[in-house]
């Protein structure tokens, strides 16, 4: 532990810390360009030059490349310090445009604020300035080269943290170009956060150029709903729409970035098809209205066919307040148990993947991104959860072996093993690659006797594993029951959705699933449905069907799904970015949302485009929205019921894993409860059988496969047109007799239910023999889990 | 050819020619070899080395025997020996001469040196405009290998090494060892600093030992006779060896001349490059290639050695002698001096891509006859920030400029008084065109280096 004193400041830092990181502790903010907390230290700014007037070393050094060391005294105020730094702003600003006023960076820029607090005002060099022509780097960063510093801060992201090679410095000398070989959109997932790393307004966010200053807008820490990993993002709101989307800061989560559909997939709060009003059979009313109308029916209801014909439903994009509030209304009103998820299965399974994360097991996001082996199983990382790939990266460059067991075909920035087995096979491969490394070749040949392509996959995995010093596992709920029993294999599990941490850690263990619920409504068991915040034609499709059968069906939303279409009486709630609210990660990690802006239509509508209307003796337009906990507290009232004043502290009391947390002052980094008690994990699903067909798996794309992300104006831009493309080993389908000719791209239909969507067929021989791998997408929901013999054909 | 002072590398320059193996043999070249391969340990040929105080011929004289000793004696895997003849340097054309006079002799020191450090590969790492030499070096390897003093089972020893060429793209920053490195890796060649010494982790993450092709070349005579015989041939009291120097400009006989470390710089240019060309007068001379600064009269005797020259705020360098009468204008000097360097910067850090363009645009200004004292000013105040780059590129560049601006201030002065070059030079061009630096797939850049005014 290093002691030095750092302008007249003692500090004590571990070893291997840099100078520039012992002063940010003491809240000293040394000037740079080039260093980055995740990206270290490059030495090409040279801005963060401080005087070393005593210790090991003396003289103006830089001190993002000097490690502290004991005896250092630093100033950073020095008077030569000063004077370089100022010279080193001025030679930047030699070529720098100083277009500030046109510039989208300006307000937030680092390279105005060190021009500034640098003391450089004029400029003494003549001369030119050095101008460079720009690219187009597709829809979510602008180029403008002219701006930059050559920090070099966005190759080294790109490149070296993320590992894409489409993006980098060309040229030497001052004529360095940071761009591509040719115009085209960036392949790096998470190229949006060139935006926020850039120091200038060289790449800028493309979507919020123009849109807002920053200093206009509403700013709230938010957190991400559009994967279960919980990342920590700042919403930035104006004019009542998101504007843009930042990384925050969450060293246990995302660190200091995030995906690109995280960035990149708000804007469905602001959509003109949002519910914005209350609906009652189809007609707009006044909110109290609808209520009314609402408890009537549910009185008659209960009175007719009993309480236990009414049911709720909760989704699992809602924050947990309301997961509770309705949770609470269930249980005052004697309505049947809620339902959150597809099957009680998963609701048992994803409970187990909460339980098994005891302290000695559980690992953050952040710790995946250090451990030396990291086993994945059944997660495809870039699109089920793209922030664990980066985190799987920085494992990686660290010289962690990565192996993933996934049936899909897995495209990852980094050296991994993939091991193409189908679902029915992860507990065999997890049995293998965590038992014996001895025995590994021998149970791999036992277990899996008919895919030796899989063996030595498997014994290097077997190997890694017990080599690593700090081994992980990332799961799917599915397989929490087969965990070994093993306190040294770290766990991550990645769930379905933003959510469903939350309902799994708040239902009652008697909820239905909702294939149950489907057949008591298909029996007539269930007469009203309230749902909140899901939609049945992509969550439950055997319900949606069932739908007309019901007497009453109520939506609660922020999405114009189908089911709101289809609803009695829509009531509307408003998103994450108005109400806030807690969500939980995959890892159960409990992170608060806060409110950015109000409800109501973005003024661009409401102004019809022109100047924001002056009319203030009006009701703002579109504020009928309101948190769904209030609704349903509302609804209570009018029910005759009380619910408990804060029904999410009030259920957390009585669950053991969350009593004694004080959920209303929950820390910035977000609180992981101790999961002691939680739920007995439950004895594995029985396996699939996949002899009579191909098991279906549904993946993800990087966009608008997410719920809220389909609703995205810029997230749906990313999509393809054209029918859903499927994939199949290419051996399955020369079995099906389907890789004749026209063996890629061939025209198939998929039985989906009792209709034939017509999809497009790719084949590979990166993928699991025995599956088709279909996108998630609503059109495809209704698919059954073992597609049979006709269910795919020729078009 | 002087005959007074002994020739150790240029021991067969007389021929005209590149000696051949048998020439080479004739004076007694590969017998180091065969005398240390299986008969001397690796530690022994290291410990002659070490003896002999054998310094880089590079520019930074870094001792080449402690180079060595950084390699982890427990390195499971390759070793490499990169030879460095990335000559590109202005005023030193040491190594093409050399590799022409005799390139045995430098495939003996190369082989000696890989087999000290346990290496089985070699790169010999060559400036592409020296393609003859190229081709001659991969010419003679041939023939080594044919005779077995290269490739596997060297002598009938169990000690295999191979060398191959590989040619740069041509950039001055190629020869800093570390960029050379990453140029030979595919990388783009920025200097690493900090973490793991290249003799740790070099090429392919492989201990690499990467030393100047003149380094290598002295190793068959300190192995043969041994360091007391190399230390001897130094005039200088703390110098060993001989070095090759570069004489060029305004002096009768330019060319390189192998001298002992330790002459003056007097007797270099008045007595064996044969004084000053007719009716010229001495004015300075930049000692030890580019990156150093202008050496006023008053230091001509002093002794061209590692040590005294840094004691006298000078650099050898790579002892590239570059003489300036007094009818040249020394603002133009220095300026075609910093065309090459911001031309030839990597890009890396802010004081050499930014800072020597400046440097390079006030220069233009004053020669120009546009100059103030404002710019004299900036200049001065740039030469600190240059000096605290990230690697030594910037800081040599800015010696020129310091030696400028401290012995002939008078000059400069007489520029911006005169309002012209008072040497008659016409203006440089001030105003070059906006350079769209744009990456076009895999062509020509719309500004080729020798257009760019940036």
């Amino acid at each position: 532990m290093p002691d030095l004193i750092i302008d007249g400041r003692a500090v004590s830092v571990p070893k291997g810390t840099m100078v520039i990181e012992a002063a940010e502790r003491l809240g000293i903010m040394i000037p740079r360009f080039c260093w980055h907390k995740a990206l270290g230290a490059a030495g090409a700014c040279r801005m963060c030059a401080v005087m070393f007037t005593a210790g090991p070393v003396k003289g103006l050094e830089m001190s993002c490349m000097t490690p502290a060391a004991d005896g250092m005294v630093v100033e950073t105020f020095h008077p030569e310090a000063v004077a370089f730094r100022r010279s080193i702003i001025e030679l930047l600003m030699v070529n720098h445009p100083h277009d500030c006023p046109v510039c989208d960076e300006g307000g937030h820029c680092l390279l105005q604020d060190e021009t500034i607090s640098g003391g450089h005002s004029l400029r003494r060099f003549p001369g030119r300035k050095r101008t460079y022509l720009d690219q187009n780097l597709g829809p979510f960063i602008q180029h403008e080269m002219n701006r930059c510093i050559h920090c070099y801060r966005c190759a080294r992201f790109y490149q070296e943290y993320c590992g894409y090679r489409d993006f980098g410095p060309m040229q030497n000398a001052n004529r360095v170009y940071f761009g591509r070989f040719d115009d085209g959109a960036l392949e790096n997932p998470f190229a949006g956060n060139l935006a926020d790393l850039c120091p200038t307004g060289t790449l800028t966010d493309k979507p919020a150029r123009f849109v807002s200053r920053r200093w206009d807008c509403l700013r709230a820490p938010s957190v991400c709903l559009h994967c279960s990993l919980g990342c920590n993002v700042t919403a930035l709101s104006r004019y009542r729409r998101v504007a843009r989307i930042e990384a925050r800061e969450n060293a246990a989560v995302n660190g200091s970035f995030i995906c690109d559909r995280g960035r990149f997939s708000a804007g469905y709060e602001a959509i003109p098809e949002r519910p914005r009003s209350a609906r009652l059979d189809g007609n707009a009313v006044p909110a109290i209205e609808a209520e009314t109308a609402l408890a009537a029916r549910l009185a008659a209801l209960a009175e007719k066919h009993g309480p236990g014909s009414i049911a709720i439903l909760g989704g699992l994009r809602s924050t947990m307040e309301t997961q509770a509030a309705g949770i609470a209304l269930a249980q005052a009103a004697g309505w049947r148990a809620p339902a959150f998820f597809a099957t009680r299965t998963e609701q048992a399974a994803t409970q187990a993947a909460l339980a098994v994360l005891t302290p000695p097991r559980a690992r953050s996001l952040a710790e995946i991104g250090k451990a030396d082996a990291v086993l994945v199983l059944g997660v495809s990382p870039l699109f089920d959860a793209p922030m664990l790939a980066l985190a799987l990266r920085q494992a990686s460059r660290a010289g962690a072996k990565i192996i993933v067991a996934d049936p899909r075909p897995v495209a990852l920035p980094l050296p991994f093993t993939h091991l193409p087995v189908p679902p029915r096979q992860f507990p065999a491969v997890l049995a293998v690659a965590t038992g014996s490394p001895d025995a590994a070749a021998a149970a791999a040949q036992k277990r899996l006797p008919f895919a030796p392509e899989l063996w030595p996959g498997l014994e290097t995995a077997a190997k890694a594993l017990a080599a690593a010093k700090r081994p992980a596992l990332v799961f799917t709920p599915g397989l929490a029951a087969a965990l070994p029993d093993d306190d040294r294999l770290g766990l991550f599990p990645v769930l379905a959705q933003a959510s469903s941490a939350g309902a799994a850690l708040l239902a009652p263990t008697d909820a239905p699933g909702l294939d149950e619920l489907a057949a008591d409504v298909a029996a007539g068991r269930v007469k009203g449905l309230v749902v909140v915040e899901a939609d049945l034609f992509a969550a439950a499709p055997g319900l949606a069907a069932v739908l007309g059968k019901l007497d009453l069906l109520v939506v609660l939303d922020y999405l114009p799904t189908p089911t709101v279409a289809a609803a009695h009486i829509v009531l509307p709630t408003t998103t994450i970015f108005e109400s806030g609210g807690i969500l939980a990660a995959s890892d159960g990690r409990l992170q608060a949302a806060s409110p950015v802006q109000s409800p109501g239509d973005p003024v661009a509508r409401d102004g019809a485009g022109s100047h924001p209307p002056r009319a203030f003796d009006r009701p703002l337009p579109g504020t009928d929205p309101a948190p769904a906990a209030f609704l349903l507290d509302r609804l209570a009232r009018g029910l005759g019921l009380t619910l408990p004043r804060e029904p999410l502290a009030a259920l957390a009391a009585a669950i053991p894993a969350l009593a004694g947390l004080d959920l209303a002052a929950l820390p910035q980094d977000g609180l992981r409860p101790a999961f002691a008690g939680l739920a007995a994990p439950l004895p594995a699903p029985l396996p699939l059988s996949a002899e009579s067909g191909l098991a279906v798996i549904y993946t993800d794309a990087l966009f608008a496969t997410d719920e809220p992300g389909r609703y995205a104006p810029l997230a749906q831009a990313q999509t393809q047109a054209g029918p859903p493309v499927l994939l199949l080993h290419a051996d399955d389908a020369a079995a099906l007799g389907l890789a004749d000719g026209l063996a890629d791209g061939l025209a198939v239909s998929l039985e989906c239910g009792n209709r034939l969507v017509p999809a497009t067929l790719h084949l590979s021989r990166a993928m699991a023999r025995g599956v088709i791998v279909v996108p998630r997408v609503p059109d495809l929901a209704g698919l059954p889990p073992i597609l049979g013999p006709c269910g795919l054909r020729r078009r | 050819m002087q005959v007074d002072t002994p020739q150790v590398l240029f021991k067969n320059r007389h021929l005209g020619r590149p000696a051949t193996l048998a020439e080479y043999r004739a004076g007694g070249g590969y017998e180091a070899l065969a005398a240390t391969i299986g008969k001397r340990t690796p530690a022994e040929v290291l410990q002659l080395v070490l003896d002999a105080d054998l310094r880089g011929r590079g520019g930074a004289g870094f001792p080449a025997g402690r180079k060595w000793q950084g390699v982890p004696t427990d390195h499971v895997g390759t070793r490499y020996v990169v030879v460095n003849t990335d000559e590109m340097e202005p005023g030193t054309f040491k190594d093409r001469i050399l590799v022409n006079a005799d390139p045995h002799l430098v495939i003996e020191g190369i082989v000696l040196c890989a087999y000290s450090i346990g290496a089985s590969e070699g790169v010999f790492f060559i400036r592409p405009s020296y393609e003859g030499d190229a081709e001659l070096i991969e010419q003679e390897c041939r023939v080594a290998r044919e005779h077995g003093y290269l490739g596997n089972n060297i002598l009938g020893s169990d000690f295999s090494f191979d060398l191959h060429v590989h040619r740069s793209a041509g950039r001055y920053i190629c020869g800093e060892a570390s960029a050379q490195i990453k140029a030979i890796s595919g990388l783009r060649p920025n200097p690493r600093k900090g973490g793991p010494r290249t003799a740790v982790k070099g090429l392919w993450d492989c201990p690499t030992i990467v030393n100047n092709l003149e380094t290598l070349a002295n190793l068959p005579g300190i192995v043969r006779n041994g360091p007391a015989w190399f230390k001897a041939l130094a005039r200088s009291a703390t110098g060993s060896g001989t070095k090759l120097y570069s004489v060029s400009g305004q002096v009768a006989r330019p060319g390189c001349y192998e001298l002992p470390i330790g002459v003056t710089i007097r007797e270099i240019i008045f007595e064996h490059a044969g004084g000053m060309a007719p009716g010229k007068t001495f004015k300075t001379v930049i000692p030890g290639g580019a990156s150093t600064p202008f050496l006023p009269e008053a230091l001509l005797d002093l002794e061209m050695d590692f040590d005294p020259m840094r004691a006298a705020g000078q650099r050898f360098g790579t002892a590239s002698l570059m003489v300036f009468d007094q009818g040249t204008c020394l603002v133009g000097a220095t300026l075609s001096l910093m065309e090459f360097f911001a031309r030839e910067s990597c890009g890396w850090c802010t004081p050499c891509r930014e800072g020597i363009p400046a440097i390079r645009e006030l220069l233009r200004r004053i020669e120009g006859g546009q100059g103030t004292e404002e710019h004299i000013q900036m200049l001065t105040d740039l030469l600190p920030v240059l000096d605290k780059a990230y690697c030594a590129f910037a800081p040599g560049a800015a010696e020129p400029v310091r030696g400028l601006l401290t012995h002939f201030m008078n000059e400069v002065n007489a520029h911006i008084v005169q309002k012209r070059c008072p040497f008659g030079n016409p203006p440089p061009t001030l105003r070059g065109k906006a350079c769209g630096t744009r990456p076009i797939q895999f062509g020509p850049t719309p500004c080729p280096e020798d257009q760019c005014p940036i």
